[in-house]
């Protein structure tokens, strides 16, 4: 039984010798990969207001409540939907906006907040990168305004606030936003769900069971243009 | 127009009918049909099973035979799809270039039956008659590796008398497999049993495909269980120019093997 | 309120099905290729449980459905897969580089990259990893690889307690069942057995049947371990090779659970999982979750890179497995069988996989992919009954995402097993191999075979009926009378025919 090293050495070794290489070929498998076909859609076809309406129809389809505002109504919007919710602890990425914090509040600011402190709290807040309107998900890159996984992960419901200017339509599209390659990603394409018994499916198996979306119209210029 | 009839080793042996069907209806189509005495396998049930050192053999026979001809029909899409598919392997494997392109300038020549009639003929009413209900079944190769698409129910349609009725579930497999109708009996019992409920479903009379070989499997089911029903290749039913004209069982009952 | 509608697949990749009747059997199924039974034979207890091929039978037309309908809807869904083939096939072709660049990304991430040779060696890097970490217990993501390496039993007996977190795994771990089935893979266990098995288990005497009640008796069950056990050991769906990242896709949540909440986090995958570059993720991504659960997405996707300062594992391992695979890379109608991306659409689309369910395949991948790739991995050692479990449909090659021709990776596998067994003794009389190279000869010449249809006209004869029909055929012919009969052969050959119609014509 081999060392991980001398393991590496052989299987190396074997992968070269059946690819017919005989050591590292960055330049050729680069020109490769920039050759191959790629006639899939890539940027979507939809009017802005269209693909907001897809967006939306798709997170009513996962159960996510959603609700719209103009941008300088977001604090009250926040406020409004904190009071909706009943819930008094909530979890908030460092990074967020303080006029987002409504007060009367019991904010857990995640400065390295301990995991069973999370887990006790009732919600989180959070913002995101960009969502998908093709298939109704969310994407979390876990910047300082989202914050860590941990907390969009144990609360029971995640407040979610999202610009239309940050919608695509098409997954693609998400991929060509990235300037570079993020090192945290997650996708929320509606609550997790499971059909393990009886093959009835039941919603929320971890992870928040509820989530409520502030659609920030910051797509409408006064004039009303698109 | 002529064509060169290739019978495939099993209609010579069990389904003679469906030959003389095609002779038949390709005369009755101003078609001048030459058969060679020579011919025998494609090859297809060894090179199916694993024993491909013998299917070449096979294949070099059948492309050498067939040089001078214009056109080669098969009542047979699995046999085809040996040719199409598998053929070019074979032969780029046996590296003999003279006999690789001997095969590639057949290639283009060699037609399944419903391909003659559809794409070189140009034919849709070929003069049947054959008034029965009638379900017809997509035989794999016919369906996945032909793409036959529509040219059977074209055909069908046209064929006076006939009351079709489509077939649920028609891309699924009937379970024949060639070897592994034998290698896997019973799992291939189990597909037929499936594929049965759909085909007594329609309440036709005959059940029709453009392989014999799935129709064996099928039909001697029907025969074993006493279901009623019967199958016959689409040929025969081209062919059909009178009622009640041709079927297995009433092949069987004029030329009784005892 | 419950719908019953197949929910999405729990993790990718899957445990594999293994069939069982709905009374514990007296011998458990085995998915050990080496000690399996042929698929002929391992079929049978199978075919005979009506209960389980109505609900594998089920299972697979929901899903199917699904799929179908997003097919449809994805206009663009050939070209995606002819990019994913691209894209897979590109990774296989300049595999040591991407290899490399993943392994030099992910380290330089924090990330530490293992290789192992085969599953001894994997099983030995994960177990000196939990020692070194003093770890007692690990909580797991279902991964199809750890089964392949048969990880579980070996860190059982190496001291270290396994928790499977996907619903069906615990289901299955606390009753000590076998999973009967690759998307759901306790659907042969009713409500109310699991209602018995977690009320035992988990101390929860007034339990309901209810699936909601019972889904959320798993939550609180497993949060707790969640929030405890310090160690986590996952699959990988992708690696990304550009970023060093490792991508994992799935469900139910508790895969963002074990790669979140850690200390330490150790990842196995198959050396064939790497994509060139993020990007690429984008194919990916759209043709997995429609593949496998009829969904535009699933509902969970992570990726991460190394370790993260302050979130997640600041501990993180992975485990590049080859266990067969460079050897199967080496072969050129082979390669196209790592492509694979797991998403089970083959044997959904399978139907023989619809009768027999995957236990009869007796490995940890069962269906069609299954059936080239096990063979493949136990080098043709084993495992040999597997490329003739399959009726060439074509199915399955017409719905994988990667465009893997299975029909042809199964003719060459085919062949190859044919080659390793005709010399055996035991073969030579072998009705089969008999009779196929008997065949042969026949087929040689014209005069042969004609002469063999009359001969076997004559023997034949002997076994026909009145009507005409053979009910009963002796040795391998009773393999096709048993629930066929099969037509007597004509007197007439159609070639005897055409000579005599030629002869009157002159």
């Amino acid at each position: 039984m081999s060392t991980s090293s001398e393991s590496r050495q052989q299987i190396l070794k074997r992968i070269y010798a059946a690819t017919g290489s005989e050591a590292d070929q960055p330049e050729q498998a680069a020109a490769q990969w920039s050759a191959l076909p790629r006639g899939y859609i890539q940027a979507g076809s939809m009017s802005g207001e269209a693909r907001i309406e897809r967006m939306v129809e798709r997170l009513r389809e996962y159960d996510a409540e959603v609700s719209e505002c103009e941008p300088e109504e977001l604090a009250a919007a926040i406020a409004a939907q904190l009071k909706a919710s009943g819930k008094r602890s909530i979890v908030a990425p460092a990074g967020l906006p303080p006029e987002w914090l409504a007060p009367g509040y019991d904010w857990k600011i995640d400065r390295d907040l301990q995991t069973e402190e999370i887990e006790k709290a009732e919600g989180v807040l959070t913002a995101c990168f960009c969502a998908i309107a093709d298939s109704g998900t969310i994407v979390l890159h876990h910047s300082a305004s989202e914050g860590r996984r941990v907390i969009t992960l144990l609360p029971d419901w995640h407040l979610c606030v999202l610009k239309a200017s940050q919608v695509v339509e098409t997954l693609p599209e998400y991929f060509a936003r990235c300037q570079t390659p993020p090192a945290l990603v997650t996708t929320i394409s509606g609550p997790s769900a499971t059909a393990d018994i009886e093959m009835t499916r039941i919603k929320g198996v971890h992870g928040p069971r509820f989530m409520n979306v502030i659609l920030v119209r910051d797509d409408r210029s006064k004039t009303r243009l698109n | 127009m002529r064509a060169s009839l290739f019978i495939t080793c099993y209609n010579d042996t069990l389904y003679p009918e469906t030959g003389r069907a095609v002779v038949t209806l390709l005369e009755r189509l101003g078609v001048e049909v030459d058969f060679s005495p020579r011919q025998t396998c494609c090859g297809q049930m060894h090179a199916n099973t694993g024993f491909r050192g013998e299917a070449f053999s096979q294949a070099k026979r059948l492309v050498q035979m067939y040089q001078d001809t214009e056109t080669v029909v098969i009542p047979s899409s699995s046999c085809v799809a040996m040719i199409r598919d598998q053929y070019p392997g074979l032969f780029e494997e046996l590296g003999n270039e003279g006999l690789r392109r001997q095969f590639a300038a057949l290639l283009p020549r060699v037609l399944e039956l419903s391909e003659f009639l559809i794409d070189r003929l140009k034919v849709e009413d070929v003069g049947a008659y054959f008034p029965h209900r009638v379900t017809y079944h997509a035989s794999c190769h016919g369906l996945r590796a032909l793409h036959l698409g529509d040219r059977p129910y074209r055909l069908l349609n046209k064929v006076r008398g006939l009351d079709f009725v489509p077939l649920a579930n028609l891309d699924r497999c009937c379970g024949f497999g060639g070897t592994f109708s034998v290698k896997n009996a019973e799992v291939s019992s189990a597909m037929m049993a499936v594929k049965l409920q759909d085909i007594l479903q329609t309440g036709a009379e005959f059940c029709t495909a453009l392989d014999n070989s799935c129709l064996m499997h099928l039909g001697g089911a029907m025969h074993r269980q006493y279901l009623g029903m019967k199958t016959i290749h689409m040929a025969e039913i081209l062919a059909g120019a009178g009622p009640g004209a041709t079927s297995n069982e009433s092949m069987t009952q004029a030329e009784a093997v005892q | 309120m419950t719908t019953a509608e197949l929910a999405p697949v729990s993790q990718h990749p899957v445990e594999p099905p293994i069939s069982q009747p709905i009374e514990p059997p007296a011998d458990r199924p085995i998915l050990d290729p080496t000690k399996a039974a042929a698929f002929p034979a391992a079929v049978l207890p199978v075919l005979r449980n009506p209960q389980l091929r109505k609900n594998v039978a089920h299972a697979i037309d929901v899903i199917q459905a699904k799929r179908t309908r997003l097919v449809e809807e994805k206009t663009d869904w050939q070209e995606l897969r002819s990019a994913a083939s691209g894209i897979r096939d590109e990774a296989l072709s300049h595999l040591g580089t991407y290899l490399e660049q993943f392994e030099e990304r992910c380290t330089a991430a924090g990330g530490t990259v293992h290789w192992a040779g085969d599953a001894a060696d994997a099983r030995r890097i994960i177990l000196d990893i939990l020692r070194e970490e003093k770890a007692s217990e690990v909580i797991k993501i279902k991964t199809m690889t750890s089964a392949e390496i048969q990880l579980n039993p070996f860190l059982e007996a190496g001291g270290v307690g396994v928790f499977e977190t996907d619903l069906a795994e615990i289901i299955l771990q606390l009753g000590e069942g076998e999973p009967s089935h690759i998307v759901v893979p306790a659907l042969h266990v009713n409500r109310s057995q699991v209602r018995e098995i977690f009320a035992r288990r988990m101390g929860l005497k007034d339990l309901s049947d209810d699936p909601k009640a019972l889904t959320a008796a798993a939550r609180n069950y497993l949060r707790r371990k969640f929030l405890e056990i310090p160690t986590a050991i996952s699959g990988a769906n992708f690696l990304v090779a550009e970023t060093g990242s490792v991508v994992v896709v799935e469900s139910e949540g508790n895969g963002r659970m074990c790669l979140t909440l850690p200390r330490t986090m150790i990842s196995i995958a198959g050396i064939e999982k790497v994509v060139p570059r993020f990007r690429d993720l984008e194919v990916m991504l759209q043709v997995l979750a429609r593949s496998a659960t009829g969904e535009r997405m699933n509902p969970y996707n992570s990726i991460w890179t190394g370790v993260t300062p302050g979130d997640g594992p600041q501990r993180f391992h992975v485990v590049l497995l080859d266990n067969g695979r460079s050897q199967i890379l080496a072969g050129k109608t082979e390669r196209q069988t790592l492509r694979c991306i797991r998403c089970a659409a083959c044997m959904n689309a399978c139907p023989v996989y619809r009768q027999t369910g995957g236990h009869a395949y007796g490995s940890v991948y069962p269906g069609p992919i299954g059936a080239i790739l096990t063979p493949q991995l136990m080098q043709m050692h084993h495992a040999q009954s597997l490329p003739y479990a399959s009726s060439l449909c074509g199915a399955c090659y017409e719905v994988c995402p990667v465009k893997i021709n299975i029909p042809e990776v199964l003719l060459e596998l085919r062949s190859q097993v044919v080659h390793q067994e005709r010399r055996q003794t035991l073969r030579f009389f072998d009705p089969m191999y008999l009779g196929l190279r008997i065949a042969n000869l026949l087929f040689s010449r014209a005069w042969l075979f004609h002469a063999a249809q009359r001969l076997g006209r004559i023997g034949l004869g002997l076994f026909t009926r009145r009507d005409g029909w053979i009910h009963s055929l002796p040795s391998l012919g009773a393999k096709w009378t048993q629930t066929r009969d099969l037509r007597g052969l004509p007197e007439q050959t159609f070639h005897a025919w055409w000579a005599a119609r030629e002869k009157e014509a002159k």
